[in-house]
């Protein structure tokens, strides 16, 4: 039997169980926190910095999906403030890699393109990086490309997690981190990958998408990723 | 990383990496110790993709894990190491002082100008006959030297062109082979 708390999230009196997270206590309320490496049924990063919510008494902004909510906590969601630091952690995501969402195979079905609509970033204020990065198509069904990839690590928390092949980890530190497949190896010649695709499913960009779609048709279905991830947790 | 088998790891007793393994088990950061047990012993001071992929074998960690562990911490070289080291602060303090005009010169000096690792502040690079190894690193701790630079372990102060050029030559003139003893 667990505990329960009653945590304020943005003046509405919440009640939630001891343990559970600020994102999954406002998620249960009805609050929408931007999101951008969080996913439903796997561990939480805080990578992306785009849930930073405000804890009153707190000077600094906290990650809602790593952050535990505590009996007595009073938390928002929406400011100002927020707004401002979300719109700047994205700009920040566009400029560091080549994000061309014209060309983009997920254009239209991108969850960076659909938060920076919905935070209304209209222009980038940092100079763009652009790196030169590879593109991985040795897998006879998928294409890893470095360009669009945000680094959330959905990918790497999928295979460890739900299909327990634990093929990718990021390498490298700060701006040279990399997605790597094993050893630094291409994809194709992975031994420890099933070809299961679910980092494909989970992958919010265009970095992996299955080979023959052209702009625009990458659509990602998350649905078996999120029963898989159920029927996990249901388990003894 | 070398793609190249590495000879020294082809005839490097296995039971080393077991019982690097088995003394640090259940240990936290246990693959940190063992990746070093590793590299220390390689006498060029770098982990081959060999003993890399053994290591994740004995553990049961994944490979991609052990890799980005491997390649994170700036301690682990995957390439092979030269026989002398320098390296060069390049935290604020040493910066004003004018160290990023000494690793310019540094470059210059050892040739490692417009190779294929030609980047300003790459971590590591290493002359072509292996001689020495061109480091950088954040801050020393002795700012009240700056600029700092390392040469084989020893911290040398208020480094100028002269003074570099000095302790290069010293280690340059006897066959470079001068090896710094292992601890």
């Amino acid at each position: 039997m667990s505990q329960k708390i009653s945590v304020r999230i943005d003046g509405q009196l919440c009640t939630a169980e001891a343990g559970q997270t600020i994102y999954q206590v406002a998620q249960a309320a009805g609050r929408h926190i931007p999101a951008l490496c969080h996913m439903e049924g796997l561990s939480s990063a805080g990578s992306c910095r785009l849930c930073l919510v405000q804890v009153e008494g707190l000077g600094r902004l906290l990650p809602a999906c790593t952050t535990p909510a505590r009996d007595g906590m009073a938390v928002t969601t929406q400011s100002e403030t927020l707004a401002h630091n979300r719109r700047m952690a994205l700009e920040l995501l566009f400029s560091e890699r080549n994000h061309i969402c014209a060309v983009c195979v997920s254009n239209g079905h991108c969850e960076l393109q659909a938060l920076a609509c919905e935070l209304g970033v209209t222009s980038v204020r940092f100079p763009y990086n652009y790196p030169r990065l590879p593109v991985d198509a040795s897998h006879p069904r998928f294409v890893l490309d470095h360009n669009r990839c945000v680094l959330c690590t959905r990918c790497v928390r999928v295979c460890d997690e739900i299909e327990g092949a634990h093929v990718w980890d990021i390498a490298g530190r700060g701006i040279a981190s990399m997605l790597v497949c094993e050893l630094d190896r291409p994809w194709g010649e992975a031994e420890s990958c099933t070809g299961c695709g679910k980092c494909v499913q989970v992958c919010p960009t265009g970095a992996l998408v299955e080979k023959g779609r052209a702009v625009e048709e990458m659509t990602k279905r998350r649905g078996p990723v999120l029963h898989l991830a159920e029927r996990k947790e249901a388990r003894p | 990383m070398s793609r190249a088998p590495s000879q020294w790891f082809a005839g490097l007793d296995k039971n080393f990496i077991n019982k690097a393994a088995d003394d640090n088990a259940g240990r936290p950061g246990a693959l940190l110790a063992i990746l070093q047990a590793v590299q220390n012993r390689n006498p060029q001071k770098y982990l081959p993709r060999e003993a890399i992929a053994a290591v994740a074998e004995r553990t049961g960690v994944p490979l991609s894990q052990v890799y980005g562990v491997a390649t994170f911490y700036a301690l682990f070289n995957l390439h092979p190491q030269g026989r002398n080291t320098i390296c060069v602060c390049r935290g604020t303090a040493c910066h004003t002082r004018g160290s990023k005009d000494l690793l310019d010169k540094l470059r210059l000096h050892l040739g490692l100008v417009g190779g294929e690792d030609d980047e300003d502040e790459a971590i590591a690079t290493t002359t072509p006959d292996g001689a020495i190894t061109l480091r950088t690193v954040a801050c020393f701790g002795q700012c009240a030297l700056a600029p700092v630079v390392e040469v084989n372990h020893a911290i040398f102060g208020h480094m100028n062109e002269r003074t570099l050029e000095r302790e290069l030559a010293t280690l340059e003139r006897p066959a470079a082979s001068r090896r710094e003893p292992t601890p």
